[in-house]
């Protein structure tokens, strides 16, 4: 289990946690959900360990070996398709390559550069790049959101077979669906 | 309109509104004609001093450029990650970039060797312009993909290489072309004021105080020749950097 206990974090005067508590599985796929600022990707970011919260603690998982994928898909407008995923690779794992790009079924677009991507095919790559990166847990910030549905579903298929726990946010109800465990949120401030 | 037209008439049109004016002021001394500075040109060029003249202006250009540029990009990486260096050395860049050439040159020949004057005034000139273009670079850099290198645990090779370098190009690039045609003035005007034994800034001197005005013209136009085909060579040396 995943423990989150009495964080408090806020954004300049916006209080975003209020000694807010929750346990997450640490198998399967579990999906975070509620209405868009309620402080989804604030929790996600908490346990990734890119917001330091006044007050409370995580017990259950080591920042240093999650992979996060942000929100936005933040790719590097001069790498390549395939750069972008042989550069979180390390030396001995280069050949994994071809797999990923079968992974976000973006075999073939290798030579691309991401402005001839389009927002699916973007959103792919850095879910693809953040799955590659690999680690005892992928927090990942809405990864289908472009996506069409029948990959969506693809892509969750495959995502479960890594067998690697996940945590996601979502609004999309076939994504919600494919998860082991749905909590539902409401804030902010979450309490 | 036709390219070829476009390449011909400007030089046309200003060749003849020079000969106009040779014509009319009628004393070589003081304007001589395109014909008369192109016959110094010609003989200049035949000679062997001529090439040691420009090479040797070359030669310091470019020093001076590649330390000024080298000190520039350090100073700006330091200056932009360091609070403490930005205190202490920010102040010293700018005073140096207020500084009028005319009295850098004349400081610095009281500090350094005649000869060494012109290339270290090259890098006077070009550290400023390289520390703030990069600097600005350095400031504009998106936050995000930076957060992202962290968050990917990118080492700082990993950093620099994926991120801050591309991203730095384009800034690079402007401040570099800037940089060279400062490099360029400044260096000539140093070569005149401390003439070297072989430079074209000393044998514009010897033109000058000679009253050989063909001469000093033929001298000119090979400095506004040499910056301008070097000047493309970099900038299109730099587009094709920015290509790959």
């Amino acid at each position: 289990m995943i423990k989150l206990q009495n964080l408090t974090l806020r954004y300049g005067n916006k209080l975003v946690l209020d000694r807010f508590s929750l346990e997450i599985p640490a198998h399967g796929l579990t999906a975070l959900s509620g209405p868009s600022g309620c402080g989804k990707t604030t929790l996600l970011r908490v346990m990734a360990g890119l917001e330091t919260p006044e007050a409370g603690t995580v017990d259950g998982l080591s920042p240093a070996r999650t992979a996060f994928l942000f929100q936005e898909d933040r790719l590097l407008p001069w790498r390549t398709v395939d750069q972008h995923i042989t550069d979180v690779l390390p030396r001995q794992r280069r050949g994994e390559l071809a797999d990923w790009l079968a992974f976000a079924e973006l075999s073939g677009e290798g030579d691309a550069y991401p402005t001839a991507l389009s927002g699916g095919m973007a959103r792919r790559l850095a879910l693809a790049r953040c799955a590659a990166l690999g680690g005892d847990l992928l927090l990942l910030d809405e990864p289908f959101a472009g996506v069409d549905p029948e990959r969506t579903a693809r892509i969750m298929a495959r995502l479960r077979d890594l067998g690697v726990p996940v945590v996601l946010t979502s609004h999309q109800a076939p994504v919600l669906a494919e998860c082991d465990c749905v909590i539902g949120l409401d804030g902010p401030p979450l309490n | 309109m036709n390219k070829i037209i476009q390449i011909v008439i400007p030089p046309v049109f200003w060749l003849g509104v020079w000969q106009i004016a040779a014509w009319c002021v009628d004393r070589a001394l003081f304007l001589p004609g395109p014909v008369s500075v192109g016959r110094s040109l010609i003989a200049l060029a035949q000679t062997a001093d001529f090439y040691l003249s420009a090479g040797a202006t070359l030669g310091r250009v470019f020093w001076g450029l590649a330390w000024g540029t080298a000190a520039g990009a350090a100073l700006a990486f330091l200056t932009h990650f360091s609070p403490w260096a930005n205190l202490i050395f920010s102040p010293a860049v700018r005073m140096v970039r207020a500084i009028p050439v005319v009295s850098f040159i004349l400081l610095v020949y009281l500090w350094v060797a005649r000869s060494a004057v012109p290339w270290v005034i090259a890098g006077l000139m070009v550290l400023p312009v390289v520390w703030g273009t990069l600097g600005a670079g350095l400031d504009s850099i998106d936050k995000k993909l930076l957060e992202l290198g962290r968050a990917y645990r990118f080492s700082r090779w990993k950093m620099l290489r994926l991120i801050y370098l591309p991203a730095l190009r384009p800034h690079f690039s402007a401040g570099l072309l800037t940089a060279f045609g400062l490099a360029w003035k400044s260096g000539v005007a140093a070569e005149v004021l401390c003439p070297p034994a072989h430079a074209i800034g000393t044998r514009l001197q010897q033109a000058k105080l000679g009253l050989e005005t063909a001469n000093l013209f033929a001298w000119t136009l090979t400095i506004v020749a040499l910056s301008l085909v070097l000047e493309g060579l970099l900038r299109k040396a730099l587009e094709r950097g920015n290509r790959t």
